[in-house]
């Protein structure tokens, strides 16, 4: 059968012992003067066939249980609303700063860093915060995604492999709490999040959400290898922009007409490049942690696709079932010994 | 039917103990045991001495940080299911975790990824500050359940000036762990990559610094050639030295570990390492449930060959 396997194969070598009852039948014996004399007796060969059949079989369930006979963990296809995400996370060091540009004071007791009171305005959050808090319960509400995790501040990091596994995405979500890292080098991280889909089947919608709270400018050879990177992987973009106060937005233009270039807007002029790629792209400007959860409301929402999962059936033990079964042909085995005629 | 004479045959006492046994069989199926599982975070060194290739797999040379990544994920493969293993990685002066711990059987395909992955081209900065690193991973670590394993060669880059250490008292004892040495004691050259990661030669005596010159100098000035207070407080002359090639610092590891409270191992062979990690030391005691099934059941499939005899 399809999927069955066995802990300990080599146990199988015990099926061998299945062939003694044809030679030995366990009965006792008695000695007759002639053997050819005695009538036949169609009804006593069947009895003695079906003991010899019983311990067979009693010894091939007993090996095949010692053997450890189960059915592999298999997976059934089925089909769902899901999409493949790979979330891009900014480990920058401004992240590790609340919305207003403060690093948060922790704890709350009713004052702010000049020790005026906020009048039980909560603590502030760091972005990161916010952000972790929200992704988690994202991953929670959905449940048939394969997410995978990057990460970059001056270069990318690789963290953890399109995945079902809700508890390794948690774990490494859970992680960003450790203290960020340096800059911010967008271009690496994209073009990371984009290998994540190397070796995946097209199928469902294939996501890049980007959780960002600055940008970079992106040299030239990256934005040309990122184009051709984004056209081939057919991914939609979601840039969720976690904006400081008093810094400008991705949607702002400039007053002096001096500053519009990349590097006194870098915001602007990634999203321009966004716009341009020619994918399905959605930009999401949030300046506090209720705005960022409408986003990802709403990404929630857009992103049900059909997509086709496979569930996991879990190994099944049949080793029991084997046992029960030895169990059944021993009592039996027994009763007919007890049944046995004895000679003295 | 004559009772003494059923007791007289030895088959109906092999069959009926052979049933009594597949009896105890379902109704203890399992015995509690004593196991140890484990709760780790390894934090490997990814700066560029990890590139020397001074282990070998196979017969082919490979970096110290591709040998780790073979360890690892072989080690991984060995810890018993409910063990939880987590990654960080360490570059310049601080240590970051890339996941917490998970759990090792579930978990594997990730785990097993995720060691694959890790890259020289993920450091973020690219000093090599092995004390600054270990505090900091220390300091992440402090309060969890996990014991660190902090993988590295030991060497420091630029140079320690060793008036400048790093004060590892306040820590000292409060973490389980150990520190594990990568690398060969024989010194051998650091490949160089250029920006798009193709390699070109290896790292020479004019590439990196020889001492350090930050801050006020540690020896004393009247044997600084060329001395001068506030212009050449560490002498004149260039300094030269082997500072280009690496080697493990076993030494330096050792006194790390001791100021630490951590115990030392160097990274030899896989199996090794997997001993090594697998110390009682490091792991929590866990009831399991141990199968007893297969006790039973070889004695009564003994007791119904014998019946056949």
């Amino acid at each position: 059968m399809n999927g069955l396997a066995f802990d300990t194969p080599w146990a199988l070598a015990g099926l061998l012992l299945a062939l003694l009852p044809l030679w030995r039948s366990g009965m006792q014996t008695a000695t007759y003067p002639w053997l050819a004399m005695l009538p036949p007796d169609p009804l006593s060969q069947a009895v003695a066939l079906t003991i010899r059949l019983l311990a067979m079989t009693a010894i091939v369930a007993l090996v095949l249980g010692l053997s450890g006979m189960h059915l592999r963990e298999q997976s059934v296809e089925r089909i769902g609303h899901g999409a493949h995400i790979v979330m891009l996370l900014d480990r920058s060091s401004s992240m590790d700063n609340s919305f207003a540009g403060k690093a948060p004071s922790g704890s709350d007791d009713g004052r702010d860093a000049g020790g005026r009171a906020t009048q039980g305005a909560v603590a502030e959050q760091s972005k990161a915060e916010a952000a972790r808090r929200l992704l988690t319960e994202f991953v929670d509400h959905r449940d048939h995604d394969l997410i995978g995790i990057a990460e970059y501040s001056t270069s990318p990091l690789f963290v953890m492999p399109l995945t079902e596994n809700r508890q390794a995405i948690h774990a490494a979500i859970a992680a960003t709490a450790t203290p960020a890292l340096a800059y911010t080098n967008i271009s690496k991280g994209l073009a990371m999040a984009l290998s994540f889909f190397d070796r995946q089947p097209v199928q469902g919608s294939r996501i890049v959400l980007l959780v960002s709270d600055g940008a970079a400018a992106i040299d030239p050879d990256s934005e040309a290898a990122l184009r051709i990177l984004f056209k081939q992987q057919q991914v939609r973009l979601y840039w969720l922009f976690l904006r400081t106060d008093n810094s400008p937005g991705i949607f702002a233009q400039p007053d002096d007409p001096r500053d519009d270039n990349a590097q006194a807007m870098p915001e602007l002029y990634l999203h321009r490049f966004f716009g341009g790629l020619h994918i399905p792209y959605q930009a999401y400007e949030a300046e506090n942690p209720g705005a960022m959860r409408k986003a990802i409301n709403d990404i929630d929402r857009l992103e049900q696709l059909p997509l086709h999962y496979r569930e996991a059936i879990p190994k099944q033990d049949l080793s029991g079932l084997c046992y029960g079964w030895t169990g059944v042909l021993m009592a039996l085995l027994l009763g007919v010994k007890l049944c046995e005629a004895r000679m003295v | 039917m004559n009772i003494r004479l059923l007791l007289k045959d030895y088959r109906v006492w092999c069959l009926s103990l052979a049933l009594l046994a597949m009896l105890a069989l379902f109704a203890f199926p399992t015995r509690k045991q004593d196991g140890a599982v484990y709760n780790l975070t390894f934090v490997v060194d990814i700066t560029r001495s990890m590139n020397a290739e001074d282990y070998r797999i196979n017969d082919q040379p490979v970096s110290r940080l591709a040998f780790v990544k073979h360890s690892l994920r072989e080690l991984v493969g060995q810890l018993p299911c409910q063990s939880k293993v987590g990654l960080g990685v360490f570059t310049e002066r601080r240590s970051t975790l890339l996941f917490e711990p998970i759990e090792v059987c579930s978990g594997y395909a990730e785990l097993a990824n995720s060691i694959e992955h890790l890259d020289w081209r993920m450091a973020w900065a690219a000093d090599s500050r092995i004390a600054g690193g270990l505090l900091n991973a220390m300091q992440l670590l402090l309060d969890r359940e996990s014991a660190l394993v902090f993988v590295t060669d030991g060497q420091e880059a630029p140079p320690l000036n060793s008036r400048y250490r790093t004060d590892f008292s306040a820590l000292k004892g409060k973490l389980k762990g150990l520190i594990i040495g990568a690398g060969g004691l024989q010194a051998v050259a650091i490949p160089k990559f250029d920006q798009n990661g193709k390699r070109i030669g290896v790292y020479g005596p004019d590439d990196v610094p020889h001492r350090s010159s930050f801050g006020e100098s540690d020896l004393n000035p009247e044997k600084i050639e060329g001395y001068d207070a506030r212009n050449a407080p560490f002498g004149k002359h260039a300094a030269v030295g082997t500072e280009h090639l690496s080697a493990l610092q076993e030494g330096y590891l050792q006194q790390l570990a001791a100021e630490t409270g951590l115990a030392y191992s160097r990274l030899q062979t896989a199996d090794e390492f997997a001993t090594t990690i697998q110390n009682p030391e490091f792991g929590q005691v866990f009831e399991l449930n141990r199968d007893t099934r297969a006790f039973y059941a070889l004695l009564a499939l003994s007791l119904l060959l014998l019946t056949l005899v």
